[in-house]
């Protein structure tokens, strides 16, 4: 007589075998491990080094001039001298799509940087000086109730429009997130018995800072960063379009695109290449970044 | 419950006031002098000055922030510069197909997003959840004319099943107003979509793994009503939250949309305002919008107390 056979409902769970608790042979170390346990860091920080250097080496690459007019070669379709086409001024959209990788990259850098400094010194402020804290707060607290796309463009109307103001205009709506994360580790750390203890024994809090906070900050601001560098070159580009950002003599991709949109309809590939190119750039990062946060906050990696 | 109300409530005037000294800064420190331009071209310096002194434009800033405070709290927000029409009027005739168009966006995505975000934490690990996730980081890269402009030139240019441009007001009809509405709706909600569905994943990942999920599973409740009543319901409240952060991103990308789709909305409003440098219009509009973004947030605190009853204050 067999064994009677067990019946499971098709909706219970069963374990069919023990999942596999040690890794199958020795994870390799070095760069090429860290990037094969993390392929979207990997893909992410490819794509990002070719438009870094596509930057880098604008001139080389361009055929011609990006704002050399031509009113008699105007809204031409790609071809084999215009590999991207022309613009309504007859300007070569392959070298502007080249040269606005310049823009693009400039501002998410400076705006992931310029907002990370800041928003670190805010936060460190907040967290250790209990006075200033409740002032700090409602100032970020207001800063955050203004949608961040809304304040750029109001910022923005206050200058007359030059990279530099693009970058400031992006990085103050975003300071109050850096700051509100920074704070936060500050404050849980505080409560940690080994800064208690640093306390006690009397170290100064610049050591401290230097020694528990900012390393604990580090991994967690550098994840903050790369989205930040994501949305700031979204934000560029949408500041562009709709015509208060980087100044129109600039080729940037919001710029393209906003020359091209009166001619969508009929020329769609005027708005096309900036787009992907833009698109790609901003996939590239936001990938970085995922793959970072899997990477440095394992706590983290399970959700989002 | 009523007093956490209240006090809430409360909490939010100090919020509204730290913006109103924002947005009144901007106007304060932009170029220009509202004097002169009011006088016009002609005016000899005794007019702009005695034009300073009627407006109370000589007047200290704190004084003056105190004044336009007022104002704004007997329903004034001034008067355009281009146009000399009250900025509410003007606000209120562009009001209806901004409000239209993040309806829809809204009511799209939360029936999107949230089944999207509990299939990819049921299937967590498989293709589908990779696949929306991908989605998710897609959204997330993609700007939302790029997005905009994908749709138009498919649906409305090359297969012509909806309206290429503008605005149809719903007093013309549902039908008309609907179509106008379904392409920038879904460019708008890309990016929506995805921060939803992620933080729905996260959320119900976090609820899944819980004790009261297997008894349940043991009591042999089916999946659905597993998925869709005892876990959503304890993952609502990050849910909800996300939901009314993401309306900053639904009004900065409306701005945007609008612009795309030529809508005569608040956010072509502003558009159109930046480029004219407009300032009493940017205070109203940032004013509104920020205003409205507040009470968003409110709403959803308040919401709390009814999705989880454990949440008491």
């Amino acid at each position: 007589m067999s064994a009677p056979k067990l019946i499971v409902p098709p909706h219970i769970a069963v374990a069919h075998a023990m999942p596999d608790l040690l890794p199958a042979g020795k994870p390799r170390r070095g760069m090429i491990g860290f990037l094969r346990r993390h392929p979207t860091v990997a893909v992410g920080s490819a794509l990002l080094i070719l438009m870094l250097l596509m930057a880098v080496f604008a001139p080389y690459l361009a055929t011609i001039d990006p704002t050399a007019l031509a009113l008699a070669r105007r809204a031409r379709a790609p071809s084999r001298d215009f590999w991207f086409g022309t613009d309504m001024l007859g300007r070569d959209i392959y070298s502007r799509v080249i040269y606005g990788a310049r823009v693009s990259l400039t501002v998410g850098f400076s705006v992931a940087t310029l907002a990370s400094v800041v928003g670190l010194a805010i936060g460190l402020v907040s967290g250790f000086v209990r006075a200033a804290d409740a002032v700090l707060q409602r100032v970020m607290d207001g800063l955050m109730s203004i949608p961040p796309i809304l304040l750029a463009v109001a910022l923005m109307a206050l200058t007359r429009g030059s990279v530099g103001s693009v970058i400031v205009a992006i990085t103050i709506p975003e300071i109050p997130r850096v700051s509100r994360l920074v704070r936060s580790v500050v404050l849980s750390l505080r409560e940690q018995p080994y800064v208690d203890a640093a306390v006690v024994a009397g170290t100064r809090t610049r050591a401290i800072i230097q020694r528990h906070i900012l390393p604990n900050t580090l991994a967690p601001m550098t994840v903050q960063a790369t989205y930040i560098c994501a949305s700031a070159m979204i934000v560029e580009a949408i500041l562009s379009f709709i015509g208060a950002g980087t100044p129109p003599t600039i080729p940037s991709w919001g710029n393209i695109m906003a020359e091209g949109r009166a001619l969508w309809q009929v020329k769609p590939f005027i708005v096309f290449f900036p787009a992907a190119f833009l698109s790609v750039t901003v996939l590239a990062v936001n990938l970085l970044g995922d793959g970072l946060r899997d990477a440095l906050d394992p706590r983290l990696a399970k959700g989002l | 419950m009523l007093a956490y109300i209240v006090r809430r409530i409360i909490a939010t005037i100090p919020v509204m006031g730290v913006v109103a000294f924002f947005v009144f800064s901007l106007l304060y420190i932009a170029p220009g002098d509202p004097a002169a331009v009011i006088a016009g071209e002609q005016a000899s310096p005794a007019d702009v000055e005695r034009i300073r002194q009627n407006l109370g434009l000589d007047h200290p800033f704190m004084v003056r922030f105190g004044e336009w405070v007022w104002q704004i709290l007997h329903g004034d927000l001034g008067t355009s510069i281009f146009t000399n029409l009250p900025v509410t009027t003007m606000i209120r005739q562009r009001f209806e197909p901004t409000l239209s168009l993040m309806a829809i966006t809204l009511c799209f995505t939360i029936v999107v997003a949230i089944p999207m975000g509990v299939l990819a934490a049921w299937k967590v690990g498989t293709w589908i959840d990779r696949l929306i996730m991908a989605f998710a980081v897609f959204g997330f890269s993609v700007p939302v004319f790029v997005i905009g402009y994908l749709l138009g030139y498919i649906f409305a240019l090359e297969l012509e099943w909806l309206p290429v441009q503008g605005y149809t007001p719903l007093s013309q009809g549902l039908a008309p107003w609907f179509a106008n509405l379904i392409l920038p709706a879904i460019a708008l909600s890309c990016v929506y979509i995805a921060l939803i569905a992620r933080t729905t994943r996260a959320a119900m990942l976090e609820v899944l793994q819980q004790d009261y999920i297997r008894t349940a599973r043991a009591k042999g409740i089916g999946q659905r009503s597993i998925l869709f009543v005892h876990a959503l319901k304890n993952a609502s409240v990050p849910i909800v939250t996300v939901i009314g952060i993401g309306i900053a991103l639904l009004i900065g990308g409306a701005v945007v949309t609008e612009s795309v789709f030529a809508i005569p909305g608040l956010g072509r409003l502003t558009v159109d305002a930046i480029l004219r440098r407009d300032y009493p219009l940017i205070q109203g509009l940032v004013l509104l919008f920020s205003f409205v973004y507040v009470l968003v947030n409110l709403a959803i605190d308040v919401l709390y107390t009814l999705l989880d009853p454990r949440i008491r204050y």
